[in-house]
């Protein structure tokens, strides 16, 4: 079953064209990658899917409702939550506050929302919490997001989508700037939420691409080139041109 | 809890120290303080307009004590719903933008709202002000007797501090903070900042629109400078020399400036350079103000007993 599928979509700033034209179809529990070089117009595409700026053409279905245009802090109420490239937390606030807010976010319910203390919310701290435990933090909960490492951080933005118990995760490059070793524990991670959740992945480290990818789609000056399984891609002519410049093809 | 007793024995002590009219007014200025302190510290957003609110629910509620003479507890009632009711208008045009432009915002509506006032003479008496607002005796209460108005404004005063403390420990307070830290990451999660600034605007309009009338009560008038940019900026002031973000700060803020304000313009013509002064050492050193200074102070002091300690422990 298609849980998340573009048609046609496109985004241009002015003269400059940064997505064109990309049909894509996300099936329900699967982890499908979409990669290409720097510019390629992958982060763009991520912020059309999550209102962030609205599409000039195309349309977005969710679960086949159009939901094109839908404004930002609509989508993750329709269960839909991403992760930034850049670390994109709240600083001042301690982990298991930075991970509440998003849970609390897509509660059940607001009742209370300017009398009740945020304590006395159990299943959004229940949520938090376990948010937190699926990335490894758990231990360090009352620390605060600007202490951590940078590696840390990248944990808990991760944590902040989980929170919201989403349909689709979209991470973008949740592995930028991490060590090796740090990377490695990054795929570990990624590799353990799929399967619980439906997994869109963009990212640019190919050894972590081809070995947990269920599909690839590769992006090239906002299009899509190719689109298949992650042996197929690594056979494509256009793709290794296209990552390599045209010179070893 | 310790800050609770410490609030209770000021109230107690404070107008044996300052003239009644003075302690009442330190504690009616705290309110405004407070309603603006969520603004300022939890959503990070520098309203420069707070005298909009504080005025014009001054101005309604006083007309309607002066020529209809309802009572002391209507008349809170009418400067509650009208301290709201602008700050919904003026917060909605507000929000909108952001940084810069929504500071010159709060202030260029601020700025309309004090020439209405000046030029409606008929109503606010322009230039001379709003005379003659009564204190009406109710339910028994003579409220024109300075120390039982002293004690209702000290009630209400504890009243609106235990709302604050609720609003900001609620989601709400844990939502508006997140707006402040992240706005982008805010939306992301699912809350559209822009609906959150104006609610954080109708709580903050409601408490100044309170400060407001108990303002004019207490004086008998209401004076055009308490719709004037510069009362904005004093109750902003106060408010980071006390410590913006933190509940307490508004309190401490308004204590210094109007005890400060009270004080020393008889002695010294020049008195805002004190002020001035402290704006400057609040910002350079202290971004958190007296209670970021305090903090720092008693930290400063247990890691001294530490290190003195532990030597004679080995």
């Amino acid at each position: 079953m298609v849980l998340l599928e573009t048609k046609n979509l496109g985004k241009s700033f002015g003269a400059l064209t940064a997505v064109q034209d990309v049909s894509l179809a996300i099936e329900a529990g699967s982890l499908h990658s979409i990669i290409g070089p720097n510019g390629a117009g992958k982060t763009t595409l991520f912020n059309l899917l999550t209102g962030t700026f609205a599409p000039t053409s195309g349309r977005i279905l969710l679960d086949q409702r159009d939901i094109t245009g839908t404004p930002a802090h609509r989508i993750a109420h329709l269960g839909l939550a991403r992760s930034f490239q850049r670390t994109n937390v709240f600083p001042a606030f301690s982990l298991l506050e930075n991970v509440w807010v998003a849970a609390f976010a897509t509660g059940r319910s607001w009742r209370g929302l300017l009398f009740r203390n945020a304590d006395r919310y159990p299943e959004a701290k229940e949520r938090a919490l376990r948010a937190l435990a699926d990335v490894g933090l758990e231990g360090k909960s009352r620390h605060l997001a600007r202490e951590i490492s940078h590696g840390e951080q990248r944990q808990l933005e991760l944590a902040i989508a989980l929170a919201a118990q989403p349909r689709v995760l979209l991470l973008d490059e949740p592995a930028a700037g991490l060590s090796p070793e740090e990377s490695r524990r990054m795929v570990a991670l990624v590799r353990s939420l799929k399967g619980r959740y439906t997994i869109v992945l963009i990212e640019h480290k190919m050894d972590i691409i081809m070995s947990v990818s269920d599909r690839i789609s590769v992006m090239h000056f906002g299009r899509l080139i190719a689109e298949g399984p992650p042996a197929e891609i690594q056979r494509n002519p256009e793709v290794r041109r296209a990552y390599l410049g045209g010179v070893a093809a | 809890m310790r800050a609770l007793a410490l609030i209770l024995v000021s109230i107690c002590v404070l107008p044996l120290i300052v003239r009644p009219v003075i302690a009442t007014e330190i504690w009616i200025f705290a309110i405004f303080g407070l309603g603006l302190n969520l603004l300022l510290g939890y959503t990070g957003l520098l309203s420069f307009g707070q005298s909009t609110f504080f005025g014009s629910a001054a101005y309604v509620a006083g007309w309607l004590l002066k020529h209809y003479g309802i009572n002391v507890f209507f008349a809170l009632g009418i400067g509650v719903g009208m301290g709201a009711l602008s700050a919904l208008v003026v917060g909605y045009l507000c929000v909108q933008r952001s940084g810069l432009y929504f500071i010159m915002l709060t202030f260029a509506l601020n700025q309309l709202f004090y020439f209405v006032a000046y030029q409606w003479t008929s109503v606010t008496g322009g230039e001379d002000g709003m005379q003659g607002v009564p204190r009406p005796e109710f339910l028994g209460l003579d409220f024109g007797d300075p120390r039982v108005y002293y004690v209702f404004v000290s009630i209400l005063f504890l009243a609106c501090l235990w709302l604050m403390q609720r609003i900001v420990e609620s989601p709400l307070g844990q939502i508006l903070q997140a707006i402040r830290e992240n706005e982008l990451r805010a939306e992301a999660v699912g809350y559209h900042a822009p609906r959150f600034k104006l609610l954080a605007f109708v709580i903050g309009g409601a408490f100044s629109g309170a400060a407001g009338v108990l303002y004019a009560m207490l004086f008998g008038i209401v004076p055009l400078e308490a719709i004037g940019f510069v009362f904005s900026g004093n109750v902003v002031f106060a408010t980071l020399i006390g410590g913006s973000g933190s509940l307490y700060g508004p309190l401490i803020g308004s204590f210094l400036f109007i005890w400060l304000s009270e004080s020393m313009s008889v002695v010294w013509a020049r008195w805002p350079l004190l002020l001035g002064v402290a704006f400057v050492i609040v910002v350079l050193f202290f971004r958190g103000g007296v209670v970021e200074a305090w903090t720092r102070l008693v930290k400063w002091y247990y890691s001294r007993q530490k290190t003195s300690a532990s030597p004679s422990a080995r």
